[in-house]
């Protein structure tokens, strides 16, 4: 990855954190709060978004924003009301911002005209206030009534048949005075007279001329004539003036003025053509090469006392001075060094300890691969861990105790390794459930519903990965509750309820999970309408009858689409079945419950951890599968287990008087056991929602902890599998995917 | 050579990270005004660059306090600015800054710039 | 930070010399010759077997452990409605990449590198169905017909329902 990519990865990043603290302040402002900290917030992450994307040469998104970083100026300094049609405006502004990142993000671009519309508005608000804003930044030039000094312009004159150069104002007469007859090219005079703010601001006149001798032959005289006698002397005043000559044939006026940029108003200055050159040698005296000290702070008082000896010191300055050296005197020339300890060396002053390294760091940015990499080692070691332990029998335990008790160390080292590093891996679910109030709004303005999102728990932290693979299954399950869910105003009051519809959007930790649930007091599912669906596409057989919970959990089925005509929001020929199978990749469940007329929850459970994973390993066929150990009640040999047939045909197991579904798994994945039934195992599982399902498998290996590998990186999606791992042996296994064998096990009876 | 940076954006902080370590200087960070005068009063740096528009305090702040304690007088400060915030850049000049860098700067002129205000 | 001022020239000046010519790594399944773009294959490694996968077509011979991740395998010969290779330790899974995933082919044996003209590249005759999906085109190679392997092609719809 090259430098810019990485930057651009910090932007796009940094980009996201923004837009998410955008939300959140406009929920504030929104709810009233308008004080000047949020507002001043809001500017400056439009501020760092344009910012950043000035260096990466994003210009529609710069455009864009510094519209509306304008308005958002004239918003923050009052010169704009914040009124509710200005936060519509700005909150839509943040979407279009967020639209151009994303654009940005993918190489491409939103289109052509995309926010002019709102920019327009931008302009028409701000060039309301125009009068005012003359008054604030006129120009963007020097706003004078912030300096307290006279500003005297650069005076060039570049005439070839110009008259004389006036001296600047305040500066002796003497030879740079005379009445030049004509303009010698590339031989220049510069009249330099700091003012005590250049001081003041840590302008250093040497390095001024440093960088003046870099363009050319450079000759300096200090002028100390104005210092005062001894009663009137200001100690930090600033008494000494230079006159410089600057031999540079290609050198334009430009250049030199840029030298001087920094100082530009904090000093008298002038630039001007030579007449004619001064005296090709100059005298051994203009010579003495040395620059004066400044006689301003910071420099000590006994330095000052030697003010009389400055007269005429002169420093001739070689054009090849290296950039960063003190600059040596030019060779052949008695000098008198003592001077030059007014020069500090900058390596002088890197005295203290060495310990500065450590200076303001209290985190780092770390690149998420290499976390991957730590989570996936850590894996690794705590499987090979509790494969260690599990070698050991009453004999090894006997015999090796010191071995049994390091490994106990081991394993509980292990632990808090692993929850170290998943702690590293948590976020907060805000980074997700911050999308959604756009969501809800767009949602709202194209069905023409009023609906209101209430969020909780945003703080609850969950992996990474798991959050990143939120984002599709929460908007799919918010458009479903907006879609189908919430009803029209109209009807909503005709029912008694409040015209405003409302979306819940909670996280919170249960156990070793986090349950998400998204809940809207809609309608309710319509189960005749799904169930009639369900008959249609085939999804279930004509003749089934499942439950209320079965009906609704069909709304998942792949397949699946209650909307009449495919809208414009939930449609695109994906349905909850993506929920599903999102959720499932990474591990976790979806529970649906409905009551007509008071609306939907949805409830996502979701693993704290990708890393890891409990479960027991079984022989189906040849093939080992793992089943996850969370999910499993018991198991019974099958010698034991009383088997019966439903009155379809279909095979039950009874379990303590309850008759349960029975999948034979080899038959299910055509694995070909060929094993004796008597001698397979029953696996009694709980699937979502406390029903069970007994699984029958060939052989029961063991238990163990094993890392999650998604198949779908470098394959496809597998009904009843819900992903792979690899063994102790380099063998992959695969994860039987218990809830996905239910359903589809239904759909399968459909056939 | 020691450089602080101050910024609340952390894609500047990065590119001048790399421009500026490149270029053989040691770089300090800090996202706000308040943690840059937290580094200063701990460490020494040779030249400080700050951004203006900060939570907690503003880079016109910033330069403001750092040279109303007296300590740094000769330190030179580089406020960072973009095109069309002249009078930002002003503001900060005002308050003691002694230069400025115009972003997306230029990482051969950022360099130059620096020589320009340190020996 | 070069790369700043760089950052257009992304993604040309590459492959000058390669404009008009391919390179082919080139494996056989019983006579038949095939061959894919050499920057598409990973790896090259000696068939080791693999953990079947249920619901899936015949030639998905399963999947492999490549260093952590997980890899699906599949019978070109299979894939070609020839019948399941019987796969011993001579035979060859080559791993490629097809977009952004990685998948193992399995071959009887990984014979050459061809170099061969963008010119010479012949369209797939009409006749055989799976031939005209599974192909981009023919090259003749040493009096050799030379499949070119459509990856996409190759591993699309391999689910049973799929």
């Amino acid at each position: 990855m090259s430098d810019l990519d990485d930057f651009k990865a910090t932007y796009f990043d940094e980009c996201s954190e923004l837009l998410t603290e955008l939300e959140e302040q406009f929920a504030a402002i929104e709810a009233g709060d308008r004080s000047s900290e949020r507002l001043n917030a809001v500017f400056r992450a439009i501020h760092s978004i344009k910012g950043g994307g000035g260096a990466f040469g994003f210009s529609e998104l710069v455009a864009f924003a510094h519209a509306y970083e304008t308005l958002l100026d004239h918003v923050r300094d009052g010169r704009i009301e914040l009124s509710e049609p200005v936060t519509t405006l700005c909150i839509r502004a943040n979407d279009i911002v967020a639209d151009f990142v994303n654009a940005a993000k993918a190489g491409a671009s939103p289109g052509p005209g995309y926010g002019d519309d709102e920019r327009r508005q931008f302009d028409a608000l701000t060039s309301g206030n125009a009068v005012e804003r003359r008054d604030a930044d006129e120009d963007d030039g020097e706003p004078i009534e912030d300096f307290d000094i006279d500003f005297v312009p650069v005076m060039v004159n570049l005439d070839a048949g110009g008259g004389p150069v006036p001296p600047a104002s305040g500066l002796p007469e003497d030879a740079f005075g005379t009445a030049p007859l004509s303009v010698e090219k590339g031989h220049w005079e510069i009249r330099f007279a700091p003012h005590r703010e250049l001081y003041a601001r840590a302008n250093d006149p040497l390095l001024l001329f440093r960088e003046l001798a870099s363009l050319g032959e450079l000759t300096v005289v200090a002028k100390v004539g104005d210092i005062p006698p001894l009663a009137d002397f200001e100690p930090f005043g600033v008494y000494c003036s230079w006159e410089l000559t600057l031999v540079a044939p290609d050198v334009s006026v430009e250049a030199i003025a840029e030298v001087f940029e920094f100082v530009e108003g904090n000093c008298d200055l002038s630039i001007a053509q030579l007449a004619h050159p001064r005296g090709e040698e100059p005298t051994l005296a203009d010579l003495a090469a040395l620059v004066a000290p400044p006689p301003v702070p910071p420099r000590p008082a006994p330095e000052m006392s030697a003010a009389p000896s400055f007269a005429e010191l002169a420093e001739t300055v070689k054009r090849e001075m290296p950039a960063r050296a003190t600059p040596a005197p030019p060779p052949g020339l008695a000098l008198d060094p003592a001077p030059l300890v007014a020069l500090e060396d900058p390596e002088d002053r890197r005295s203290g300890p060495e310990d500065r390294r450590s200076a303001g760091v209290q985190s780092i940015r770390v690149d998420l691969d290499k976390v991957d990499r730590v989570v996936n080692m850590v894996g690794e070691l705590v499987i090979t861990q509790s494969m260690l332990t599990q070698q050991m029998d009453d004999t090894l335990r006997a015999r090796y105790q010191e071995l049994v008790r390091g490994l106990e160390v081991l394993a509980q080292t292990t632990r808090g390794l692993q929850d170290a590093v998943m702690a590293i891996r948590a976020q907060p679910v805000k980074s997700v459930f911050s999308r959604m109030p756009r969501l809800v709004r767009e949602l709202a303005q194209r069905t023409g519903k009023k609906i209101r999102l209430e969020t909780t728990g945003e703080a609850t932290e969950i992996d990474k990965t798991v959050i990143e693979q939120l984002s599709d299954p929460l908007t799919h399950m918010i458009r479903n509750s907006a879609d189908h869910g919430i009803e029209m105003p109209e009807k909503r009051r005709d029912l008694g309820k409040p015209e405003t519809g409302t979306i819940r959007l909670s996280a919170e930790q249960a156990g070793g999970n986090i349950l998400i649930v998204v809940e809207d007091d809609g309608a309710g599912i319509n189960r005749e309408r799904v169930l009639q669906v369900a008959r249609s596409k085939g999804i279930i057989a004509a003749d089934a009858t499942p439950t209320d919970e079965q009906i609704d959990q069909l709304i998942f089925a792949p397949g699946f689409s209650t909307a009449e005509t495919v809208s414009d929001i939930s449609g695109r020929g994906v349905g909850m079945d993506v929920v599903l199978s999102n959720i499932k990749k990474i591990g976790g469940s979806v529970n649906v419950k409905s009551r007509a007329g008071q609306g939907t929850r949805m409830t996502l459970r979701l693993p704290l951890t990708l890393a890891v994973l409990d479960v027991m390993l079984v022989k189906v066929g040849s093939s080992p599968y793992v089943l996850p150990l969370s999910s499993i009640v018991e198991t019974i040999q099958c010698s034991r287990a009383e088997f019966g047939r439903a009155p379809s045909g279909a095979k039950v197991l009874r379990v303590r008087g309850e008759y349960v579904q029975v999948v034979d798994l080899a038959e299910r994945f055509q694995m070909h056991g060929g094993a004796e039934l008597a001698n397979r195992f029953v696996v009694l599982c709980e699937a979502e929602g406390g029903v069970k399902v007994a699984l029958i498998v060939d052989d029961i290996i063991g238990q163990q902890q094993v890392v999650i590998k998604s198949l779908e990186e470098n394959f496809e999606s597998i009904d009843g599998i819900a992903g792979g791992t690899i063994l102790g042996d380099g063998n992959v296994a695969l994860i039987v995917d218990v809830q996905g064998l239910r359903t589809s096990q239904l759909h399968k009876n459909a056939a | 050579m020691r450089v602080l940076t101050v910024d609340d954006s952390r894609t500047i902080l990065a590119m001048l990270h790399h421009t500026l370590s490149n270029a053989g200087f040691e770089v300090l960070q800090a996202e706000d005004g308040q943690k840059g005068l937290d580094v200063l009063a701990r460490e020494q740096v040779d030249v400080v660059i700050t951004d203006i528009n900060m939570p907690v305090m503003d880079g016109i702040e910033f330069i403001r306090k750092v040279r109303a304690s007296g300590e740094h007088n000769s330190l030179p400060i580089l406020i960072l600015t973009t095109e069309t915030s002249q009078d930002k850049r002003d503001q900060g000049r005002a308050a003691g800054g002694t230069g400025w860098i115009v972003k997306p700067f230029d990482p051969e002129k950022l360099i130059s710039v620096i020589h320009r205000v340190v020996h | 930070m070069e790369n700043l001022a760089l950052r257009d020239d992304y993604g040309v000046g590459t492959q000058a010399n390669s404009h008009n010519s391919l390179q082919l790594i080139a494996f056989s399944i019983g006579e038949q010759t095939y061959g894919v773009e050499i920057t598409t294959v990973r790896e090259i490694r000696a068939w080791n077997g693999a953990t079947p996968l249920p619901n899936t077509r015949d030639y998905v011979r399963g999947v492999i452990n490549l260093r952590g991740t997980i890899v699906p395998i599949f019978d070109l010969r299979a894939r070609f409605g020839e019948g399941q290779t019987s796969p011993t330790k001579n035979h060859v899974v080559v791993v490629m990449s097809v977009g952004d995933k990685w998948v193992g082919i399995l071959v009887d044996a990984v014979s050459d590198i061809l170099t061969v003209g963008k010119d010479e590249i012949h369209s797939v005759p009409e006749g055989n169905s799976l031939d005209t999906e599974l192909l981009n085109g023919i090259v003749t190679h040493d009096n050799r017909m030379v499949g070119l392997i459509d990856l996409h092609a190759v591993v699309n719809g391999a689910k049973m329902d799929g």
